[in-house]
C-alpha cells in the first residue's frame, strides 16, 4: 500500500535522507526505528505530502505524492508525539472541525465518534474544552481525529512521547487493535521496545539511510544478539558507519 | 469551506474573553470616557484658576497706582511683599512675581514711559495663566491712560485702530461640526482594525504552529488557499467588529458630551466639546462610504496581518512582527491633521492605508468627490488581492511552514 523508491531530501545544507526504499503491505504495522535526527519524521511528512522530496519518489495507497497529493491527504491519518489541539473547543469541536474537510456529514461524524469512543474511551473528553487536558487525554483526541475518516493507511510519529504510561499504554493498545487486513500503519519511534511490541516488520533508520530491514526476530538472529537493542548497535556497525550520539 | 475555517477561528477567538474586551468592550469605552473626562477635567482645572485667588510676590506695592491695583484686585490677584523675587518663582513659591521699580507712579504722572518686570515661568502653564491676567490688567490701564491723553488732545480711540476685521466662516455644516478632531475617526478605524484583527490573526497562525496544530490540518485534504482565505476573513471579522465599536464610542462619547454636560459646564465648555467633534454630522450616503472604506481599509489591514504573522514560529515572535505596525498606521493618521495642505492631490488616494485615511477624513468632513473614492477602493482592493496572494504562496513553502 506504500512504496517508497529512493528518496532522498536535503534541506539547504543537511541531508535529511538519502536513497530510501521499502514497501509496506496491507496489514502491516511497518516500524520505523531510529535514533534522534535519524530522519524518521522527514520521511514520514514527506509521505503525507507536507513537504517535497529532493529526490526519488513514492505512493501512498496507489496515489503519487507528488501528482496526487489531496487524494493521500484523503487517505492518510497522522499522529505525532507534538501535535495539539485548538485549546477553546471541546474535544468533539475539533473532531467536527476535521470530519468537514473529509466530506463527512455530521451523522457521520456523530456514528465515528461513538465507534471511536468504544476504541479509545474519550468519555468526557469529548465535551470538554481542550485547555485543561492532560498529554494523554490529548492525545487520545489527537487520535480519533487522525482516524477520523477511517483512513487506510496511517502514520505514527514518536506518538508515544511525553506520555506517561498509562497513556502510552493507551495509545500502543490502540495500535494493536486497530489496524486490519486492509490497513497499513508506519510506526515510527526510537524506543525499541515500542517496536518490538507492535511491529510485523521493522526498517532501522540511521543518518537518513535505511540499514536493515526485516521482522524483529529476524533482525535479531541475523545480528546474533539476544535483543533489538544490541541487535541495533550490531547492524548500524556492520553497514560501516560511525556510531556517534 | 473558506467559511468553515472562518467559523472555527471566530468561535475560538469568542472564547477568549481577555480577547473579547480588548478588542471590543475597550473601544466602545475608551472614546466616551476620554471626551468626557478630558473636558470636565480640564474645564474645572482652568475655571479654579481662574477663579480662586492668587497671591504674587511684589516688591515696591505702594508705587503701584491705586486704579491698576484694583484692576489687578478685579482679576482675584492678591499682594504679598517679598524679596528676591526671581528665587521665590524659580522654587515655585509663587507662580508669578511683579517688580515694582520707585519712578513707576511719578513717570506715568509725568507722562513718560515706565516699565515693571513681570516675573513667571515659560512653560508653566498655571504661571503663564496668572501672567497673562496681569498682563491683561496692564494693558487695560495703559489703553485707559491711552484714551485720557487722546481725548484731552481732541481725538477719539478709534485712531489706534483705523480697520476692523470682520470674521466669516465658509466651512460647511459638516466640516465645522465635524470638529478639529474629525481625523480621529479614520484613526481610530486603523489602528482598532489593527487592534482587534491581530487577535484573531495571531491565534489563526502562529498560534497553530505554537500549539501543533497546524501540521494535523495541513494533512487534512483541505486546500491551502481556503484556510488562508478562511484565516482572513476571520481576522477581518473581528478588525471590523473593533473599528465600529470604536466609531460607535465615538457617537455615544459625542451624544454623552451634548446631552449631560454642555449645560452643565458653562460657556466655554462648548468650544471644547466642538474641537472634541462631539456632534458628527452623518447622512446615510456618507455613513455607507464610510463603512465601505472602512472594510476596504479592515481588509488590508487583515491580509497584512496574515501573510506577516504567518512565518513566525511562536506567539511572542509573531507580536513582535505586529508592533510595528502601528506606527505604519500613526504617521499617516497623524499626518492627517496637515491634510489641507496635500488634500488635493489625486495620487494621495493610490497609497495605500494613507489613502483610506485621507478619505475618511473627507467623507466625515463632508468634501467626499468621486475620482478619490474609486482610487482608493480600487488602491485597496487590489493591495489586499496582492498581500493575500503573497500569505498563499507564503503558505504553501516549506521553510515557512516548519521553520527551525
Ligand atoms: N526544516 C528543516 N530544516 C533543516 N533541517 C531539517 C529540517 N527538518 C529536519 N532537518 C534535519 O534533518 C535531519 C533529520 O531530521 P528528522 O526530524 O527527520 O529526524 P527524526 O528521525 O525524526 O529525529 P527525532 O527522533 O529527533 O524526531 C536532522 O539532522 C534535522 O536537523
Ligand atoms: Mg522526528
Amino acid at each position: 500500500m506504500i512504496e517508497v523508491t529512493n528518496l532522498g531530501k536535503t534541506f539547504s545544507d543537511v541531508t535529511a535522507i538519502s536513497n530510501l526504499s521499502f514497501k509496506v503491505d496491507a496489514g502491516e504495522v511497518y516500524g520505523l526505528l531510529g535514533p534522534n535526527g535519524a530522519g524518521k519524521t522527514t520521511t514520514l511528512r514527506i509521505l503525507a505530502t507536507l513537504i517535497e522530496a529532493t529526490t526519488g519518489k513514492a505512493t501512498v495507497n496507489g496515489f503519487d505524492i507528488k501528482k496526487d497529493a489531496e487524494a493521500v491527504r484523503k487517505a492518510i491519518g497522522v499522529v505525532n508525539g507534538g501535535m495539539g489541539l485548538y485549546d477553546r473547543l471541546t474535544g468533539k469541536e475539533v473532531l467536527y472541525y476535521f470530519g468537514k474537510f473529509y466530506g463527512m456529514s455530521k451523522v457521520a461524524i456523530d456514528k465515528r465518534i461513538k465507534e471511536l469512543d468504544e476504541l479509545l474511551s474519550l468519555g468526557e473528553t469529548l465535551n470538554r474544552r481542550t485547555t485543561g487536558f492532560s498529554t494523554g487525554m490529548k492525545q487520545k483526541i489527537v487520535i480519533a481525529r487522525a482516524v477520523l475518516h477511517d483512513p487506510p493507511i496511517i502514520f505514527f510519529d514518536e506518538a508515544t512521547s511525553g506520555l506517561d504510561i498509562m497513556a502510552r499504554r493507551a495509545v500502543m493498545n490502540f495500535v494493536k487493535a486497530y489496524p486490519s487486513q486492509n490497513r497499513a500503519v508506519i510506526y515510527s519511534t526510537h524506543v525499541m521496545s515500542e517496536v518490538e511490541e507492535l511491529c510485523n516488520r521493522v526498517g532501522i533508520i540511521y543518518k537518513g539511510k535505511l540499514i536493515a530491514e526485516n521482522t524483529v526476530t529476524e533482525l535479531i538472529s541475523q545480528s546474533g544478539e539476544r535483543n533489538l537493542e544490541n541487535a541495533f548497535f550490531k547492524l548500524v556497525e556492520r553497514s560501516g558507519m560511525e556510531v556517534s550520539a | 469551506m473558506v467559511f468553515h475555517v472562518a467559523r472555527k477561528e471566530i468561535l475560538s477567538t469568542l472564547r477568549d474573553r481577555r480577547a473579547m474586551v480588548s478588542s471590543l468592550l475597550i473601544p466602545l469605552l475608551i472614546l466616551p470616557f476620554m471626551m468626557l473626562g478630558l473636558p470636565l477635567l480640564l474645564g474645572g482645572l482652568f475655571e479654579r484658576e481662574q477663579t480662586s485667588i492668587t497671591e504674587i510676590a511684589t516688591i515696591g506695592l505702594s508705587y503701584l497706582p491705586a486704579e491698576l491695583k484694583t484692576e489687578l484686585e478685579t482679576q482675584n490677584i492678591s499682594f504679598v511683599e517679598a524679596q528676591d523675587l526671581e528665587t521665590l518663582v524659580k522654587d515655585g513659591k509663587y507662580q508669578v512675581a511683579l517688580d515694582i521699580p520707585k519712578s513707576f507712579s511719578t513717570q506715568l504722572e509725568a507722562g513718560e514711559k515706565a516699565s515693571l518686570t513681570l516675573i513667571s515661568k515659560a512653560g508653566n502653564l498655571r504661571s503663564e495663566l496668572n501672567a497673562s491676567k496681569i498682563q491683561d490688567a496692564v494693558s487695560k490701564f495703559s489703553e485707559g491712560i491711552v484714551t485720557k491723553k487722546l481725548e484731552s488732545a481732541g481725538l477719539s480711540a478709534d485712531v489706534l485702530e483705523p480697520i476692523t476685521i470682520n470674521n466669516l466662516d465658509a466651512s460647511s455644516e459638516a466640516e465645522r461640526s465635524s470638529g478639529q478632531l474629525a481625523w480621529l475617526i479614520p484613526f481610530f478605524i486603523a489602528v482598532w482594525t489593527l487592534a482587534g484583527g491581530q487577535v484573531t490573526a495571531l491565534d489563526a497562525t502562529a498560534g497553530e504552529k505554537e500549539r501543533g496544530t497546524l501540521e494535523a490540518l495541513l494533512v487534512s485534504p483541505v486546500r491551502r488557499i481556503e484556510v488562508v482565505l478562511g484565516k482572513f476573513l476571520a481576522t477581518l471579522t473581528f478588525g471590523l467588529s473593533a473599528s465600529v465599536m470604536a466609531i460607535l464610542g465615538y457617537v455615544l462619547g459625542g451624544a454623552l458630551l451634548r446631552s449631560l454636560f454642555l449645560k452643565r459646564l458653562g460657556d466655554g465648555a462648548e468650544e471644547i466639546v466642538q474641537v472634541l467633534g462631539g456632534s458628527l454630522q452623518t447622512t446615510p450616503l456618507s455613513i455607507l462610504l464610510l463603512l465601505m472604506s472602512a472594510l476596504l481599509l479592515a481588509s488590508l489591514i487583515s491580509a497584512l496581518l496574515i501573510s506577516i504573522t504567518m512565518f513566525a514560529r511562536t506567539y511572542k515572535e509573531a507580536q513582535s512582527y505586529v508592533a510595528p505596525l502601528s506606527f505604519v498606521m500613526i504617521i499617516p493618521a497623524v499626518g492627517l491633521q496637515f491634510s489641507d495642505f496635500f488634500g488635493t492631490n489625486i495620487f494621495v488616494y493610490l497609497v495605500p492605508i494613507l489613502n483610506a485615511l485621507v478619505l475618511m477624513d473627507d467623507i466625515v468632513k463632508g468634501q467626499v468627490a468621486f475620482l478619490p473614492v474609486i482610487a482608493t477602493w480600487a488602491s485597496l482592493i487590489a493591495f489586499s488581492a496582492l498581500l493575500l496572494d503573497f500569505a498563499f504562496r507564503s503558505f504553501k513553502r516549506e521553510g515557512v511552514i516548519f521553520r527551525t
